[in-house]
């Protein structure tokens, strides 16, 4: 008796299911789409969550232990014009893709440069900052000398195995002398010491080692070296997030406010007395 | 073992327990439930991982493993990985044993200066991190001294583990019985003679056991060296991860490959120990 | 004064003579070749500061990590010791699955680098736990509260709260472990007499472990249970690898941000040998006292 009756309460329910169901199987597919977007769960949630790893001066603690830097003024920007809260996530960098991948936060935010390994697995925005290599070289043993004259095997270049700078290097420079290195500051003290010529990095990093070391190093030269482009990161599978954040971006460099607030972190060094630099 | 033979007491012996409990107690019942209980376990997270969009590439492991190319067969580049680990961990236990060794010796002279440095040596390596030592090393000690990284990481190994292995071998010399301390001194031996032909000697026996925990330890802790991206098995298969994305397969053949070098070790020890065990 | 130097022997100047110019050394090449500009004043700033937007005293990036660090590592133990003690008595247990399975789990962090366990376990276990229980939108309301200063002091900032939830899961996971071939040592030391007398009077498994066993063999590893308590805190610094905002993190990200590579190191090395120490010559001088009392 009880068993029945269990069993025609469970039909009931099924049923009622089902018919509650089949409305919502018709939904669309473009407002599936559109509810499975970040910028939906941003919207109901009120906060966007940035992921981001500690680069000067992309992204650093001041002395009060807060965060600033340029990664910060743009994510609190986008937080303001979307309406919502902001929090930043910082994040060992080689683990950054695999935490938006997982979930743990919404975009990255990071001085991320676009490339094609990395697209592979993450969608990028468009460029919202520009960098490339450039020399940076011992003052007083490149006194004079012209673009063509580093390409001459009597230069030593320092670089760091495997990384960037020494492929470009050897493709820009193929008679100079280069010494590979396996550490990071190893390539940038060799200058210094005077046992290179020259090496070369990322913006803005050559302008700030020159800056500190005025009398031994110098940039000598404007051109930026494979110049790459830093974009947001999102998950893939997510059209409305792109369409957003791509039309904010344009919107940024339309009114130069980008570029403003890049020339503040990258080209001046007014920010330094905020940092313990 | 029964009561009744013992004590001579008799009495109705101690009822059976049911025959459903005994099936299942059986060693081959309980062997079945266990591998029944892991094949759920390991099925479960398998298709866990597979509903969270995790998409599992299990056949693109093998080439990291071994490769059959033109030249002929290839370890691949965890097995490359593994060896450069074992190369690694042999450098700096030999280290550790050699600095363990000085340590435990200055502890034991009884010199005033001399066990002060080593007794202070050992409280400032045992209540400091692996990995807070491996920064020490590399970002403070590095320039000063010049280090590169493989440099580095072997000696924040072998300082690590020599705090540990002196106090093994302190402990093994110790327990040579006072006896043979004395007989030599009444022979006329100097502390030098006694140690090197009567103390050291026997006390190889007591510290051999632990010594080998403590290979399997160093091999362990090896693993560290990995946030220096010094060329060893982690570090390879984080590498290979940020290129492919296969988090769970390549880090379950990396702790597959540790725990089948640390099991192959601790048997061989295992052997080695019965082999050898000297009745006392 | 004249007693100590005359038990100096030739080996203790030797000694003296070589730390000398092992330090001596450092010390050129710092202040010579390398051009290091020391800047300890500006260390206390990062532990305790002033704020000069907010003008309060406010704890700093050194000391928010060591709070973390405390914080974690006392919730990880109290979890490690739950479960350690279930898989000591697991361990010891008469049927052989309940053996087999606890002895796989063991042997399978035992042999396997700290740092591979930290990883499996995060990828597979606290993200989807902590997706599982909603916990971040749970943090975030607590967060935006307006009077969260108990929570706040409990767990750090709430909005960071799921980091630090994988962080005590990922440690306890890996140090029941160790907790639980303690507690295994413990309960396998009680003598065979206690457990036989206790069936004996007809006591069940379950009572013999709950009024018998455990209570002994739980006081018999206070002792390495302490240890392992020192060995925990050193163990966190691995969570950093894992982004927990802990002292190891913090120190990674003050470097970054000032540059203040040898300082910060030595500050945060100095950090971890005061806790470690100080614990240990506590439980030193409390077991001592313990076994005096034990007559």
């Amino acid at each position: 008796m009880k068993f029945s009756r269990r069993m025609l309460g469970l039909a009931l329910a099924a049923t009622a299911a089902t018919g509650l169901a089949l409305p919502a199987s018709a939904q669309s597919t473009t407002q599936g789409l559109s509810s499975e977007s970040v910028i939906e769960t941003i919207k109901q949630d009120g906060v966007i969550r940035i992921g981001l790893s500690l680069f000067v001066p992309w992204s650093m603690r001041d002395k009060n232990g807060d965060l600033i830097g340029f990664e910060l003024d743009v994510g609190r920007q986008l937080a303001e014009d979307m309406g919502v809260e902001v929090e930043f996530v910082p994040t060992a960098w080689d683990g950054i893709i695999p935490a938006l991948v997982s979930g743990n936060f919404d975009v990255i935010i990071s001085g991320m440069s676009v490339t094609a390994q990395r697209n592979l697995t993450i969608n990028f925005t468009d460029p919202y900052a520009y960098s490339g290599l450039a020399i940076l070289a011992n003052k007083s043993m490149t006194e004079g000398m012209s673009l063509e004259d580093f390409n001459k095997p009597e230069i030593t270049f320092a670089a760091r195995r495997g990384a960037t700078p020494a492929a470009v290097i050897a493709e820009n420079f193929p008679n100079a002398t280069l010494l590979l290195f396996d550490e990071d500051g190893a390539s940038t003290q060799e200058v210094l010491n005077g046992n290179a010529h020259a090496s070369m990095a990322a913006q803005p990093t050559p302008n700030r080692e020159a800056g500190r070391n005025p009398e031994t190093l110098s940039v000598p030269f404007e051109n930026l070296y494979d110049p790459r482009g830093e974009a947001f990161g999102v998950r893939k599978g997510d059209p409305d997030a792109m369409n957003y954040f791509n039309n904010w971006i344009a919107q940024q460099w339309r009114s130069g406010w980008l570029e403003e607030r890049h020339n503040y972190w990258f080209a001046t060094e007014e920010w330094a007395d905020q940092v313990a630099q | 073992m029964d009561v009744s033979r013992i004590s001579g007491v008799k009495g109705a012996p101690l009822p059976k327990p049911p025959a459903i409990q005994r099936f299942f107690d059986s060693v081959p019942v309980s062997v079945a439930i266990y591998v029944i209980v892991v094949g759920l376990i390991v099925y479960g997270s398998f298709t866990g991982a597979q509903n969270m969009g995790y998409n599992w590439q299990w056949y693109r492991i093998p080439q990291y493993l071994y490769s059959f190319t033109d030249d002929g067969f290839q370890w691949g580049e965890i097995m490359i990985g593994l060896v450069a680990t074992l190369q690694l961990s042999v450098t700096a236990f030999a280290l550790a044993t050699a600095l363990g060794l000085l340590v435990a010796l200055l502890r034991l002279s009884g010199l005033i200066v001399g066990s002060a440095v080593a007794v202070g040596f050992l409280e400032l390596i045992r209540n400091i991190p692996l990995l807070v030592l491996l920064y020490l090393f590399y970002y403070v000690l590095g320039p000063i001294f010049g280090f590169d990284r493989y440099t580095a990481s072997i000696l924040t190994l072998a300082v690590f583990h020599a705090a540990l292995i002196s106090e093994i071998l302190r402990a093994g010399i110790n327990a040579v019985p006072r006896g043979q301390w004395e007989a030599a001194k009444s022979i006329g031996m100097t502390q030098f003679q006694t140690y090197r032909y009567i103390v050291l000697p026997q006390s190889v026996r007591f510290m051999l056991p632990p010594m080998t925990g403590e290979v399997v330890h160093l091999i362990k802790s090896s693993a560290i060296v990995s946030v220096i991206a010094v060329a060893e098995l982690t570090t390879i298969g984080r590498n290979i991860i940020s290129d492919t994305y296969m988090s769970f397969e390549i880090w379950f053949t990396v702790a597959a490959v540790y725990m089948a070098v640390t099991l192959i070790l601790s048997a061989g020890v295992s052997y080695l120990e019965r082999r050898y065990s000297v009745d006392q | 004064m004249q007693n100590f130097v005359k038990k100096l022997k030739w080996p203790d100047y030797l000694i003296l003579a070589l730390l000398v110019g092992f330090f001596g050394y450092i010390w050129y090449s710092i202040e010579g070749t390398l051009n290091y500009k020391w800047r300890w004043e500006l260390i206390p700033g990062y532990i305790v500061g002033w704020h000069s937007g907010r003008e309060e005293w406010f704890a700093n990036l050194l000391l928010q990590g060591l709070a973390a660090t405390v914080r974690i590592s006392i919730y990880a133990s109290i979890l490690a010791l739950i479960l350690g003690t279930i898989l000591g008595v697991a361990r010891c247990s008469a049927n052989l699955t309940v053996r087999m399975l606890a002895r796989t789990y063991l042997e399978f962090l035992r042999n396997i680098p700290p740092v591979v366990v930290v990883f499996i376990f995060f990828f597979f276990l606290s993200q989807q736990l902590i997706e599982a229980l909603d916990l971040e939108r749970w943090a975030r309301g607590i967060a935006r509260q307006e009077d969260i200063g108990v929570w706040e002091f409990f767990f750090g900032e709430m909005r960071r709260f799921p980091s630090l939830v994988s962080g005590v899961i990922v440690l306890a996971l890996f140090e029941s472990a160790f907790v639980g071939e303690i507690v295994r040592a413990g309960i396998q030391s009680i003598p065979r007499g206690q457990r036989e007398a206790a069936r004996s009077i007809g006591m069940s498994r379950v009572q013999e472990l709950r009024y018998i066993v455990l209570p002994q063999a739980m006081k018999r590893v206070v002792p390495p249970l302490a240890n392992q308590f020192i060995t925990l805190i050193k163990d966190s610094s691995i969570i950093s690898l894992i982004s927990v905002q802990e002292l190891t993190y913090k120190t990674v990200e003050l470097v970054a941000s000032s540059r203040m590579i040898f300082e910060a190191w030595i500050t945060t090395a100095a950090f971890y040998f005061l806790v470690c120490f100080t614990l240990s010559r506590v439980f030193a001088r409390l077991e001592k006292r313990g076994k005096a009392g034990e007559r």
